[in-house]
């Protein structure tokens, strides 16, 4: 085969300037790459197989086909976790959208390399430190004899703590938190393809700030808003690890249910039905996304 | 320029200035509560100590997740590195069919929620019996890894020059030859991209390696985890702080060498596509 | 190029005997389930270690909730991932009935011989200390004295209390108690129970929880475990640990079995010979603040007539009131039932 293929390699190191593409490359190299994918794909089969299964309590066999670990979605407390999960996911999309925006044009437009440094550097650091340590930060920043409650005590602001930890908007902000970086940096991305002539052209032309904001940057932006907001949706209807910690067991969404189910109660289909309809969502999502950006985009236009 | 545009733009920075407090306010709290003296926690701190910092590091269980991070990460990154190299060569120069179906299928890992993973992950490993060995957990992470190294490999390869790769070819190297002498050190800053993300991915992934992680197999933030919830002392404030002193360096680092903007599709201010 | 290639062959050896993991060079430990923090901090120091000096075997801990653990003993049943399991008297039946526990050689335990006989909780499990669930408050946050669990219903209490959410048997039984009841006819104390919610702050799941309640004094009253009260006495917090007059406080047994199928049965019967001791039961009391079940285990003078500790079958009747094992462990999921809907829910 080495022989096939230097011959390949020399018949097209002789061809002319007319041939693009660069060096070829055989098919099979893509094949331990799907290999692994495709054990992956196994693994999501055998999820959603065991979801169609029994739960035998106390084992991890399972009985017969049944369909009652998706009727059991419909359980009260199950319910609540759904509607919250959408909720947070809501709210975590619009304030992470209002709080990144700035910052991403900040990083987008800003002259000065040294500062601009500094920005995607605390910007990106949270989003590698990893998802305990954010959390638990929190934890010390909202807890009731945490720095927060410490500074509105001491000033006087309040006679005791404000209960932050453990509420939905304590989880809100964890999240709003857990976000940003990505959001900054699809938003960023986004913005600095704008050309800045145009902005400068509107300025020339009399606009005001916001009005150029509100006519030109924004609309010329929207595409990379769109996309950002799709991946922290999709993101945050999955997070784990700020409502568990942040929520102390009474601020639920869907992920803390899986693994209730699965980890604690060793229910793997109860969690697999869980888990099944996160993965349908976020998959609904990406494809409702998908077609949108189809249809807002006319042909050619990019 | 009317005025108005120097009071946005005051407006403006201090909006992206009280932004960035937010951002960093956790990892300055996290720091000033590890040296906090007692087990009670209080701002500003009763007292001072590295107590925290001498528990975390002596803890044996850290100790053997730390160790098991290591592990877990190398191997899955030398496994990973040259799967996704290939894989993005393969998409982009070899002449395969359906092409986007195969690109989509390497990056799904990124939608994937870490739960659906980790539970899908935990039923094959179980039927599969091998959930008490290592080699679970590094199959989950090169998985994980995969999409980040093709993302950041993949605008390195389509910029590839052809004609040096032509050039060397038609002096007569052999394909092998033209890869490890041409293409790879042309590619260099782009492996280095996906070793990066690759490693920092990988030592912070929690949520899959949750569910398949066993008392002796754990890495590092699942040992965490389980210990703030079963403890209330200061100790992993002060192993995060150490997570963040190495974190800020290596990205500082990194910055330094391979300007992150261009890593993330950036483009600079003023003009140009440098990236 | 030379040295890249030589590099890998070392690599793949390297990655190879990490996959294998340190089982291939150490000897083989005897796995422990227990609570983590506290409770595991110190069952290390004052049992594993000195069980390991001697026989040479190391300890580890598999750490989590008493019913968590259960339901991984379950899942495991035959292959079992621990050797012993600590775990509450009453849960223990539910171990038991699942036949997770084997039969006790008291051949291999001659320390037994030398406890209480409260300690014999049935031929698969035996106690190894004990405590009581009682009032636990701070005394910085809270000016009046409270002496009795009726004091708890007190309006000036709204929102202050903390209790357990995955075990709620202390509290209903109490109510019962207080209406003429018991851990039988508990349905009496319901009523009672149900005017208690405005006084109640927050459910914990964990001790960690609890401790963090108390801390942060978002929860200054708690129905605790007199152990964590002890144990946040000791880093410092203000809080006091009451013997209610009306009603002591409800007595807890933690005890110690081995697993069916384990391949370490020997080595566990050693651990467990050992933490039944008088000497180490006399350090558990000191690290752990429980009562002992050795009959003659001393108790250091400021510890005595602590709640909790428990010298003489008398001051276990007087002071603390011990509930049916076979009763809890049957009603417990009725009780669960009933407190997570009308209790907790809101």
């Amino acid at each position: 085969m080495a022989g096939r293929a230097a011959e390949a390699l020399r018949a097209w190191g002789a061809a002319g300037p007319e041939e693009g593409r660069g060096m070829p490359v055989p098919a099979v190299c893509l094949a331990p790459a799907l290999l692994v994918m495709a054990v992956f794909a196994l693994a999501l089969g055998a999820l959603l197989r065991y979801s169609l299964f029994e739960f035998i309590p106390g084992s991890l066999r399972t009985g017969g086909i049944t369909a009652r670990n998706f009727r059991q979605l419909a359980a009260p407390q199950y319910l609540r976790a759904i509607w919250d999960t959408i909720l947070l996911s809501l709210a975590t999309t619009i304030l992470t959208l209002l709080a990144s925006y700035p910052v991403a044009y900040a990083l987008a437009r800003g002259r000065r390399g040294g500062l601009r440094s500094l920005l995607l550097v605390l910007t990106l650091a949270p989003f590698f430190t990893g998802a305990i340590v954010r959390t638990y930060a929190w934890i010390l920043v909202l807890g009731n004899s945490g720095f927060l409650n410490t500074l509105l005590v001491r000033a006087g602001l309040r006679e005791t703590p404000y209960q932050m930890l453990f509420t939905p908007q304590g989880v809100l902000v964890g999240l709003v938190h857990f976000s940003m970086p990505v959001m900054v940096l699809i938003l960023g991305a986004g913005i600095s393809h704008i050309d800045p002539t145009v902005e400068r052209a509107a300025a020339s032309l009399g606009a005001n700030p916001i009005r150029t904001f509100l006519r030109v940057t924004l609309p010329l932006s929207l595409p990379g808003v769109i996309s950002a907001c799709v991946v922290v949706f999709a993101w945050t209807f999955s997070a784990f690890p700020t409502p568990e910690l942040l929520g102390g067991g009474r601020v639920k969404m869907i992920a803390n249910v899986v693994k209730d189910l699965a980890l604690d109660s060793f229910n793997w289909p109860g969690g697999a039905a869980f888990a099944a309809l996160a993965l349908g969502t976020t998959f609904a999502l990406v494809a409702g996304f998908a077609r949108l950006i189809q249809r807002l985009q006319p042909a050619g236009h990019r | 320029m009317s005025p108005g545009w120097s009071l946005g733009r005051r407006a403006g920075h201090l909006a992206v200035a009280g932004l960035v407090a937010f951002m960093t306010l956790p990892t300055l709290v996290v720091v000033a509560a590890s040296f906090n003296a007692s087990a009670i926690l209080s701002f500003p701190p009763a007292g001072y100590s590295l107590r925290w910092y001498a528990n975390a590091l002596t803890y044996p269980q850290f100790q053997r997740a730390a160790l098991n991070s290591l592990l877990v990460t190398t191997a899955a990154a030398v496994l990973a590195l040259p799967l996704g190299t290939a894989a993005v060569l393969a998409l982009e120069r070899g002449r395969i069919p359906a092409r986007g179906l195969w690109a989509a299928a390497l990056l799904s890992p990124l939608l994937i929620p870490g739960v659906v993973s980790g539970l899908g992950l935990l039923i094959l490993g179980a039927g599969l019996g091998i959930l008490q060995s290592r080699w679970i957990l590094i199959f989950a992470h090169v998985v994980m890894i995969v999409p980040f190294v093709i993302r950041s490999l993949w605008v390195s390869v389509a910029n590839l020059d052809p004609d040096l790769e032509r050039a060397a070819a038609s002096l007569g190297a052999g394909p092998w030859r033209v890869f490890c002498r041409v293409t790879l050190p042309l590619l260099r800053p782009g492996v280095f991209a996906a070793l990066l993300f690759a490693v920092i991915i990988s030592l912070n992934e929690f949520v899959v390696s949750l569910f398949i992680s066993t008392r002796v197999t754990e890495i590092l933030p699942v040992a965490m985890f389980t210990y703030v919830v079963n403890y209330t002392d200061p100790t992993i404030a002060a192993l995060s702080a150490l997570f963040i002193a190495g974190t800020f360096a290596s990205i500082t680092l990194a910055d330094r060498l391979l300007d992150m903007g261009s890593v993330f599709q950036i483009a600079r201010a003023g003009g140009g596509t440098e990236v | 190029m030379i040295a890249q290639r030589r590099s890998i062959p070392m690599l793949a050896a390297a990655l190879l005997l990490a996959a294998l993991g340190p089982r291939a060079w150490a000897a083989e430990p005897l796995v422990v389930s227990t609570w983590g923090g506290n409770w595991k901090d110190t069952i290390e120091r004052v049992v594993a270690k000195p069980f390991t000096q001697k026989t040479g075997i190391p300890v580890e801990f598999e750490v989590g909730g008493t019913l968590d653990r259960l339901a991984k003993a379950r899942v495991a049943k035959g292959q079992p991932l621990v050797d012993i399991t600590l775990t509450t008297s009453h849960v223990g039946r539910l171990y038991i009935s699942d036949g997770l526990f084997q039969k006790l050689d008291m051949a291999k335990l001659p320390n037994a011989r030398a406890l209480h006989k409260e300690a014999l909780r049935s031929d698969a499990h035996i106690g190894v200390w004990a405590y009581v669930y009682t009032i636990v408050y701070r005394t910085d946050q809270v000016k009046d004295e409270i002496a009795r669990w009726a004091d708890l219903w007190e309006a000036k209490y709204a929102r202050k209390i903390g209790m357990p959410d995955f075990d709620p048997s202390h509290i209903i039984t109490v109510s019962a108690l207080l209406e003429g009841g018991n851990e039988r006819d508990w349905q009496k104390g319901q009523e009672r129970l149900k005017r208690l919610k405005p006084n109640i702050a927050a459910f914990f799941s964990t001790d960690a929880q609890s401790q963090d309640l108390m801390k942060t004094g978002e929860a200054p009253i708690q129905v605790m475990l007199s152990v964590n009260g002890f144990h946040l006495q000791e880093q410092g917090l203000p809080v006091k640990l009451v013997t209610p007059k009306d009603v002591g406080g409800i007595v807890g047994i933690d005890t110690m079995a081995v697993m069916t199928g384990t391949k370490k049965a020997e080595a566990a019967y050693q651990f467990i010979n050992l933490a039944l001791s008088q000497e180490i039961q006399e350090q558990l009391v000191q690290g752990l603040k429980a009562g002992p079940f050795h009959t003659k285990a001393t108790v250091p003078a400021k510890l005595r007539g602590q709640p909790g500790i428990f010298t003489t079958p008398q001051e276990w009747k007087e002071r603390g009131y011990i509930m049916d094992d076979e009763v809890r462990a049957r009603t417990l999921p009725a009780w669960k039932e009933w407190f997570n809907a009308t209790i907790v829910a809101k």
